[in-house]
């Protein structure tokens, strides 16, 4: 079952972001818990790949590391071709401005802006002030065009996702990081942000998800499997069937 | 950047009415406290007083201007510390938007900014509330200065215009003291913290909050050792010091001693909501910690204060009561004594006559001047009348001796006396009595020396013994003639009932407002503590609580966090009469504690009362929407 990465790639498919021997460690004597154990992985340009595991295995510590949201206690970090592994904080801030897009379960917006204000921030904070058609364009892409105003409590589960999504979106980054982004919503809600996210890979975006739903990771180009830590796994093309066989396996 | 500050006040404006008020009434309260100040002290002498009146005026108005600048410390140190507990607690409240801004690209200067914005704007709008408020207060003030005796009928504080100055110095300086410890820590948020409520989000014991505790824990224990050295005034100051030092280290240090009290509160027989209650409170360090440290400042100020004015007030009763070797008191007006002594069955008889004095010592370049009373006595019979006070053989002609006031210099001394409109020119202090806990005379002159018509016209008591087997019955009514008659026992009474109602006076003047303040801390942090917690509420009723056991968990919480902030506003409270313990030994010999015990009890009751009552209320309407839209509502 397990299919290895072996075809050639053209230069213009290198990595966007790649994990050289990375490993984070949380606690330290006996209750230290290794998270990311020796990972090497590279997560291609214009590819949605799924990060796949049990609970526990790392796979958010992974995203986080990725993501610059978290130090590696060893290993290199690739973003582009910037290594990142020991960057400033200030870099790190730049790069969530420019570079970084994050889309997480639990929304995270702002529950005192509006949706349209919400998705303006990352631009705001980067010290640009925005055309309003601007972010209007970004939030009807996720079709949510008539919501501008609304605040976050005002709008389905769903739709908070989108928001979220435009939000990281707008900046344009080059990669988009998603934990769990279909985790807290029923399954028309999840399918049209699974759409959502397709169509964005379709046109050039990079998309790196953490889930555990099987029909989530169907949608992705390639998927990842951890356990303790590491990469025990890879899948190209997955669908809901092959995702689902190791992921019961790995749960044994 | 403003923008977002201005929806985020729109959405949390618990937090930022709650911060907004403690600035408005920090404000309001300095200011007043410093235009009557100035205004007590320039009081003008009304023309036309004669000297004795002209002494009383001014040593009224002193105390008036000690009052006041006593008022005006407390004001500034409440309004520093409350604004800043209010503040830190707010951030802290805030961490996970403020962590959320990181994630999406903000930078630290940018958090740091937002926040010192935040608060200037809340000094702004608090010092706008707390100048018209300050105003109001000052009426208040100023009535209270003269209904309890401070200040002549008609006193009216003068408004001046460079206080507005004042006010927004004090409003935009305290919202950003308050801030800025708060936004440093806010702007080294990490942006992973937005997703979680661990790590460094929940340390609430910072280096700050150990620094600032052992460096003022060490300031009380260093107040505890030296009040008994600072002589009757200066010890007096410190001893009420040390309860606001260590209020201020027990309110740092609170994170750490919340939860191991609380551990030992009881939580009623294993009764769930008890142990959610106690669990709670340790959970939620930063709010219990919060609530507390407003309520252990003033419980300390409160108890330390009123605790401190009854003991020096009870050791001056005693230290009077031993000092005084008579039977009968006699007062009456001008030279007495020959006439007493003369009534049969009189064995001695010390007559003491005030006259207003001015004391003029140089001491190098220096020269003090101090204004008060003076006793005219015959020594011998004033020895005798006062055991203790040692020999005043050599107080004859040209010479003084130091009072129980203590101002009056020590033997080896030289003092330029001046009395009524007449002076004495420099003279040697050839004896002087212990000064007394309670004050008195500022200098002792023998007979002969002051002026007659100030000697005529002033104020006498004479202490009149008896002969062993004299009827003091008989004897009084003889007396009566001369002058008021009282026995010993009755005349102490009067005399430390009245000091008892100064000292009440200077309590009400001090505190009250101070108190009132601090209470208003209290209920702002249990209100902003309650506003943040409806989706923890939810969540336990939709584990299956009724709404009634959740207002009654947070009720019993509130309750838990206000017995402990009561305990340690007792121990900072301790420290301060500890220190009264040392001071009345060193100075009267005796240690002497007498505690207010009705104002104890009501200080307990009504802390349970306050935040019983805000608990409930805050609770029971955080518990209104349905729990479920709130679960749902993520944001």
């Amino acid at each position: 079952m397990t299919s290895t990465m072996t075809a050639p790639l053209p230069r213009a498919l290198q990595a966007a972001v790649a994990l050289r021997g990375v490993s984070r460690t949380y606690g330290s004597g006996t209750a230290a818990v290794r998270a990311v154990d020796h990972v090497d992985v590279d997560f291609r340009r214009g590819t949605w790949t799924a990060v796949m595991g049990p609970s526990g295995s790392g796979k958010s510590t992974l995203l986080h590391c990725g993501a610059g949201l978290e130090r590696v206690d060893s290993g290199q970090v690739l973003l582009g071709g910037t290594d990142i592994t020991f960057a400033s904080d200030a870099d790190l801030t730049a790069l969530r401005r420019d570079r970084i897009g994050f889309v997480f379960q639990s929304f995270n917006l702002i529950g005192s802006l509006t949706a349209e204000q919400n998705v303006a921030l990352p631009l705001r904070l980067a010290g640009r002030r925005p055309a309003k058609a601007e972010v209007r364009a970004v939030l009807a892409a996720v079709g949510l065009g008539d919501r501008a105003r609304h605040r976050p409590r005002e709008l389905s589960g769903g739709q908070q996702q989108r928001v979220a999504i435009a939000r990281a979106m707008v900046t344009r980054p080059e990669v988009l990081f998603a934990d769990e982004p279909t985790g807290a919503l029923d399954s028309n809600a999840a399918r049209t942000v699974l759409d959502l996210l397709r169509a964005m890979v379709d046109a050039g975006q990079t998309i790196v998800m953490v889930t555990h739903d099987p029909a989530a990771a169907a949608r992705a180009d390639a998927a990842v499997f951890l356990r303790d830590g590491r990469i025990v796994d890879r899948l190209v093309r997955p669908t809901a069937r092959t995702v689902a066989d190791p992921l019961v396996a790995l749960q044994g | 950047m403003l923008r977002l500050s201005c929806s985020t006040f729109t959405e949390r404006w618990p937090l930022f009415i709650g911060a907004a008020l403690t600035v408005s009434l920090g404000v309001a309260l300095v200011q007043s406290s410093l235009l009557v100040l100035i205004s007590a002290a320039t009081l003008d002498v009304p023309a036309g007083l004669s000297a004795a009146d002209t002494v009383r005026f001014t040593e009224g108005a002193a105390v008036a201007v000690t009052v006041s600048a006593l008022t005006l410390g407390f004001s500034a140190f409440l309004a520093v510390f409350i604004v800043g507990s209010t503040f830190a607690f707010t951030v802290a409240l805030r961490r996970r938007d403020l962590a959320l801004l990181r994630l999406a690209g903000g930078g630290r200067g940018q958090l740091h900014r937002l926040l010192l914005g935040e608060a200037v704007l809340l000094g702004v709008v608090g010092t706008a509330a707390g100048v018209p408020a300050g105003i109001a207060t000052m009426s208040f003030q100023s009535w209270l200065l003269s209904t309890l005796g401070f200040v002549p009928d008609g006193f009216t504080a003068q408004w001046r215009i460079w206080i507005l100055g004042v006010s927004v110095g004090v409003g935009l300086g305290v919202a950003l003291a308050g801030v800025l410890v708060a936004a440093r820590r806010a702007a080294e948020v990490r942006p992973l913290e937005a997703l979680r409520d661990s790590g460094d989000a929940a340390r609430v014991m910072t280096v700050g909050r150990w620094v600032i505790g052992v460096l003022f824990t060490a300031g009380a224990i260093a107040l505890i050792i030296l009040a008994p050295l600072g002589g009757a005034a200066g010890s007096m100051a410190m001893a009420v010091n040390v309860a606001l030092c260590g209020s201020v280290a027990l309110s740092a240090l609170s994170p750490l001693l919340v939860p191991g009290v609380a551990r030992l509160l009881p939580t009623g027989n294993g009764a769930v909501l008890g142990e959610l209650a106690r669990a709670n409170m340790r959970d939620g360090v930063r709010r219990s910690a919060a609530t507390a440290a407003p309520l252990i400042v003033l419980v300390a100020l409160v108890l330390g204060q009123s605790g401190a004015l009854t003991s020096f007030a009870a050791a001056g009763e005693a230290e009077q009561r031993r000092g005084t070797a008579a039977d009968l008191v006699v007062e009456a007006t001008g030279p007495v004594g020959p006439r007493v002594a003369a009534v049969a069955g009189v064995a001695g008889a010390s007559t003491e006559i005030e006259v207003p004095v001015a004391i003029t010592r140089s001491s190098g370049e220096d020269i003090e001047g101090e204004t008060g009373l003076a006793l005219v006595v015959d020594p011998a019979e004033y020895a005798r009348a006062h055991p203790g006070a040692g020999s005043l053989d050599g107080l004859r002609g040209r010479s003084v001796a130091g009072g129980p006031g203590g101002e009056g210099g020590s033997p080896g001394d030289t003092l330029g006396v001046r009395v009524g409109g007449t002076d004495l020119g420099p003279l040697p202090v050839v004896a002087a009595v212990p000064a007394g806990i309670g004050g008195g005379a500022e200098v002792l002159l023998p007979p002969g020396l002051a002026p007659a018509a100030e000697v005529v016209a002033g104020m006498s008591r004479t202490f009149v013994a008896l002969e062993p087997g004299a009827d003091a019955g008989a004897v009084a009514a003889a007396l009566a003639g001369i002058g008021t008659v009282h026995s010993v026992e009755d005349w102490i009474a009067r005399d430390s009932a009245a000091r008892d109602s100064t000292s009440t006076s200077v309590f009400l003047v001090v505190m009250g407002l101070g108190g009132i303040y601090a209470l208003i801390g209290v209920i702002n942090a249990v209100v902003i503590g309650a506003a943040s917690r409806r989706p923890e509420f939810a969540a336990v009723r939709a584990t299956g609580l009724t709404r009634g056991q959740v207002v009654r968990m947070a009720l019993v919480e509130s309750w838990g966090v206000t017995a402990v902030g009561l305990m340690l506003g007792v121990v900072a409270t301790a420290g301060t009469l500890a220190a009264v313990l040392g001071t009345t030994s060193a100075v009267t010999g005796h240690t002497t504690l007498a505690l207010p015990w009705p104002l104890v009890l009501s200080v307990v009751a009504g802390a349970f009362l306050v935040t019983g009552l805000t608990s409930l209320l805050t609770s029971w309407s955080a518990t209104r929407p349905n729990p479920v839209a709130l679960l749902g509502a993520r944001e």
